[in-house]
């Protein structure tokens, strides 16, 4: 589709849409139209912008990888931008995107860059860690991920109660459905890949979770995102502290699921809760946990403490 | 380059983008997952009996504000100025979400509050409240009444809702169409209600200026007020300026004209010592002019002494030369001779310097005569310059030999071509 200038030449859609874009915007209904018709423009362009954050800053290779890179920051960039977008008008869309990139990358650390990230292993992993800072359900399957741990395992290490473990389970069925391939789809990690991945967890499994253990500190920094006030690493004497006196809930799974030292930590120091029978360490799981894996298995102790009314409630399977 | 894998993503992450409406319109609000800076900093219970959200940041502003489901979906945020404050108001699922940001450099605050979309029941309930409201009093004291009243309003409203039916059962058949015009109803009334707010707060605006704009007047005409009285005071004190003025130039014409008088009769003070002073120094230099002459004869007849003594000192020397030269008594031994012979020379010397005069004289020369031609003249008479040239003269000092008389020495000089004139007034040099 075409549209005639005054001159007698023809602008493309894309041409008319970059005028537009560079225009005032002033309803949100005129922006949201907008938006939708210029997605691929205002992706391009926030590609564009990444790579050229990652050539000034040396981070860039001429290489698939960091084009997708690229390409999936630019996406995250773009979704921002087109719910914040509506808050901003009138604007012009164009110099709200660019003020808007400008200012995440203005950020310390704005992206998880690492040369060893950029392999299979490193991108499953950073997809995975990226997706669970802003997905509950990604967050709860880290555990199980990262480690194997099973529903009942992560209750009984997190000390949770019923209520607890239903309201943090029960959109596990989402993410074994549609959360954890959208995660693959977003990361840009193809199916043959996946399947190179699942060969070499089979064949070397030693070798891929050594490699799982060397790259995890790297991927928790950067995606723990633990200011001091917010998420510090405690000391094995306040854990057991906050698992006794029964707060924290929140605390425990985020930090928890983002720090490997303080998981193995607590997972040692509640080996008996656990009753795995084995020593905590990492141990990739690939696809998600299958249904009939989420077993919740309740005992009397919950965050440390007993309840005498909870044996009413051992046995739970839970939505997902 | 693996460009169709490439291709198939980009596809892919658009897909994603242009789904995300209808993710987050798709999320049931429950669980809101409140992420300040990228950060995930507590959760929003919108099933919550009072469903808010509060948050303190230290160290770091509030920039970025992500409100996200429990699945990870973004259903609503803004982004915030480094300080100062921020309120929207944004839609998650049928409710909303009003957000209040206030940064500061060094930290920020945030409040989140969610509110529910009220259904068509509390409509409904707020109606019938209504009407009841306002009938409470006259019921209260008459029961049977408002039993019969209730119950006639329960038949009527039975009776409406049957009819209400009739109407729209057949309608109903038609429930996409009724529902696709009910969106489009709804999307008019809404962004109707949106441009009365808009044009609501342009009159609240509009208001805000009106009365800040009569602030401003009112100022401006206290501040004329007072310039008015500043100028009238500026006026007065003009007025005893120029009175002031008047005074100073009469007083400065007295001043003048004693002053003129006060320094004529100094001149004339002044004069009148100058001219007797200048007498004074007429008599003086008149005195010394004849004390001068005087001397001037004296040296002259002093000179012409000079002159004599000298001549008679030569023949005198003469005299003994010849008588020295007769030969000797035969008593003087031969071998003395030498012993005399060199002592006769010293004495013809002291003759000979004996019988050179000095003689001074002043002589100009002819114009464009170098220094050096000077100079070669001078020394060619064995003369020297006496003082520096005065009014054309040189004053030159020569030792004649006493034989030649001056006027023929002078003569001689004259003949020399760069000479103009010589004279032997001893005196001063001769005025031109």
């Amino acid at each position: 589709m075409s549209t005639k200038l005054p001159d007698g030449k023809t602008m493309r859609d894309g041409q008319i849409f970059s005028a537009r874009l560079n225009n005032v915007v002033t309803t949100e209904r005129e922006f949201d139209e907008l938006v939708v018709k210029s997605l691929p423009e205002l992706l391009d362009r926030a590609t564009g912008q990444t790579k050229r954050f990652l050539r000034e800053t040396n981070q860039w290779g001429d290489d698939i990888t960091h084009e997708k890179l690229a390409l999936r920051w630019g996406y995250e960039l773009v979704e921002r931008f087109v719910v914040f977008g509506r808050t901003e008008v009138p604007c012009r869309p164009f110099f709200l995107l660019d003020s808007l990139i400008a200012k995440s990358f203005s950020q310390p650390d704005p992206l998880c860059y690492h040369k060893e990230l950029l392999t299979p292993v490193g991108r499953f992993l950073d997809g995975l860690a990226s997706r669970a800072v802003v997905s509950r359900d990604a967050l709860i399957a880290l555990f199980y991920h990262f480690y194997g741990f099973s529903q009942a395992h992560v209750v009984k290490l997190l000390g949770f109660g019923q209520a607890e473990s239903q309201r943090v389970y029960k959109n596990f069925e989402r993410w074994r459905q549609t959360g954890w391939q959208r995660t693959m789809n977003e990361t840009g990690l193809s199916g043959s890949e996946i399947e190179v991945l699942e060969q070499e967890l089979r064949t070397r499994p030693d070798h891929l979770n050594h490699e799982v253990d060397r790259l995890m500190p790297v991927l928790q920094s950067h995606y723990r995102k633990s200011e001091p006030e917010h998420y510090p690493c405690l000391s094995e004497q306040k854990w057991g502290q906050l698992f006794h006196d029964d707060y924290g809930h929140d605390y425990r799974v985020w930090h928890l699921a983002f720090c490997r030292d303080c998981f193995l930590e607590v997972a040692d120091r509640r080996q008996a809760e656990v009753s795995s029978g084995l020593k905590p360490q990492v141990n990739l799981h690939i696809h998600p946990l299958k249904k009939g894996g989420v077993l919740a298995l309740f005992g009397g102790d919950r965050g440390g403490r007993h309840h005498g009314n909870t044996r009413s409630q051992r046995l739970s399977r839970t939505s997902a | 380059m693996e460009t169709p894998d490439l291709n198939d993503y980009r596809a892919h992450l658009l897909d994603a983008l242009d789904d995300q409406p209808r993710r987050a319109g798709e999320e049931r609000p429950e669980f809101l997952q409140v992420l300040v800076n990228h950060e995930r900093v507590g959760t929003l219970n919108c099933a919550h009996t009072d469903p808010s959200f509060s948050y303190t940041a230290r160290e770091r502003s509030i920039q970025h504000l992500e409100i996200r489901s429990e699945s990870g979906v973004l259903v609503g945020g803004c982004v915030a100025p480094e300080a100062g404050q921020k309120s929207v108001r944004v839609p998650v699922g049928r409710g909303s979400v009003a957000i209040q940001v206030q940064n500061h450099f060094d930290g920020g605050s945030l409040k989140l509050q969610y509110a529910a979309a009220p259904g068509w029941w509390s409509h409904l309930a707020s109606s019938i409240g209504l009407a009841a409201s306002a009938t409470a009093a006259p019921t209260a004291s008459r029961t049977p009444v408002w039993t019969m009243t209730t119950a006639f309003a329960q038949i009527v409203l039975a009776v409406g809702v049957v009819a209400l039916l009739a109407e729209r059962i057949p309608t109903w058949l038609n429930a996409e169409d009724r529902a696709h015009q009910l969106e489009e109803e709804l999307a008019a009334r809404q962004s109707t209600q949106e441009q009365i707010d808009r044009v609501h707060q342009q009159l609240a605006q509009l208001v805000e200026a009106q009365a800040s704009a009569v602030a401003v007047s009112r100022s401006e005409q206290d501040r004329i007020a007072q310039l008015n009285a500043l100028v009238d005071t500026v006026a007065h004190a003009q007025q005893k300026l120029n009175t002031q003025v008047v005074s100073v130039q009469e007083d400065l014409k007295t001043v003048k004209t004693d002053v003129a008088q006060e320094v004529e009769t100094g001149l004339r003070v002044a004069v009148n010592a100058v001219e007797a002073d200048r007498d004074l120094v007429r008599q003086d230099l008149k005195s010394i002019k004849s004390v001068n002459e005087t001397l001037i004869k004296q040296v002259a007849l002093l000179e012409s002494r000079n002159r004599e003594l000298h001549a008679r000192l030569a023949l005198t020397s003469l005299e003994v030369a010849k008588a020295n030269a007769a030969p000797k008594p035969t008593v003087v031994a031969k071998g003395d001779l030498p012993k005399e012979a060199p002592m006769a020379t010293p004495v013809a010397d002291g003759i000979r310097e004996a019988d050179r005069q000095a003689f001074m004289f002043w002589v100009a020369f002819q114009d464009g005569t170098t220094e050096k031609s000077i100079e070669d003249l001078v020394q060619e008479l064995n003369g020297i310059k006496k003082g520096p040239m005065k009014s054309g003269w040189y004053s030159v000092e020569v030792n004649l030999p006493n034989p030649e008389p001056p006027d023929r020495f002078l003569e001689s000089v004259k003949r020399a071509k760069i000479v103009k004139s010589v004279v032997t007034s001893k005196a001063m040099p001769p005025a031109q």
